[in-house]
């Protein structure tokens, strides 16, 4: 049986999620960093749009691209609002406003997973 | 590939340890804010600066943050005229340190504030990783 679309969507999201979780605590972490530029990652909206095609091998001797999608998806925040003379354009109260919508999205994805959880173990039981 | 939740709580620490570091230069210049030397015309305590680094941990491939250099602040002394003091030269003037109690004190706040930041994104991540595994709760 292949997984429902919106768990698999729900993965997708958490993932998402997380990776901007990570860089949101690089930013805070090199908030006093000369020379730092601040990043993000792109909407999950325009991630999920360019879906990566992932090919197919034919031979046994292709190799398949590693890592999670979401690397290469990492843009500087260019439009900061000021850099510092020490030229950090980290800015700490915007990024801790990320990271409580990054808190209630990604419970609000579990959540979603949680209730198809036992939509399809109450059809089972 | 770590899980990016893991790679978080690391990220965070190496916050944590760069700004208790940048708090224990402070706290050493608060404390030394008066030592002078303890020979005519010796030099007193020189102010301490810190300055941070970001660099790429390979295996997470993010920018952690470390401690590039403890360097010495090169602002002139201050001077006083104190001919009792020990450290006084022949003409009775005291060097005493280049340290600016309201520059520390600042400092100090704003070292606060980013260990704060960095503790609020570790116990995020903490709750976050939290809630994953209690989907197998009641699974």
């Amino acid at each position: 049986m292949s997984q429902p679309y919106v768990l698999q969507l729900a993965a997708q999201r958490t993932q998402w999620l997380s990776s901007r979780d990570e860089l949101i605590a690089a930013n805070i972490a090199n908030a006093n960093t000369p020379d730092f530029q601040a990043t993000d990652l792109r909407p999950f909206s325009a991630v999920l749009d360019s879906a990566q095609v992932s090919m197919v091998s034919t031979n046994p001797a292709h190799m398949t691209p590693s890592g999670d999608g979401f690397a290469e998806a990492r843009v500087v925040e260019s439009d900061g609002p000021e850099t510092t003379l020490s030229g950090n354009s980290v800015d700490v109260e915007n990024e801790m406003m990320k990271l409580g919508e990054v808190n209630r999205d990604y419970t609000m994805a579990t959540n979603i997973k949680r209730v198809i959880h036992q939509m399809i173990m109450s059809a089972l039981k | 590939m770590p899980d990016p939740l893991q790679a978080t709580l690391r990220i965070a620490g190496s916050g944590l340890e760069a700004q208790s570091v940048r708090l224990r230069v402070i706290s050493e210049n608060i404390a030394n804010a008066q030592s002078t030397g303890d020979t005519p015309g010796a030099e007193p305590y020189t102010r301490q600066t810190i300055s941070f680094d970001s660099v790429l941990d390979r295996s997470l491939g993010v920018p952690l943050v470390r401690v590039k250099t403890i360097g010495r602040d090169d602002a002139p002394f201050k001077v006083e005229h104190d001919p009792g003091n020990p450290a006084a030269d022949a003409t009775g003037f005291v060097k005493t340190p280049n340290v600016d109690m309201l520059t520390e004190l600042a400092d100090m706040r704003e070292a606060n504030r980013a260990y704060e930041a960095n503790l609020q994104v570790a116990k995020q991540s903490a709750e976050l990783l939290g809630q994953t595994v209690s989907l197998l709760k009641d699974a």
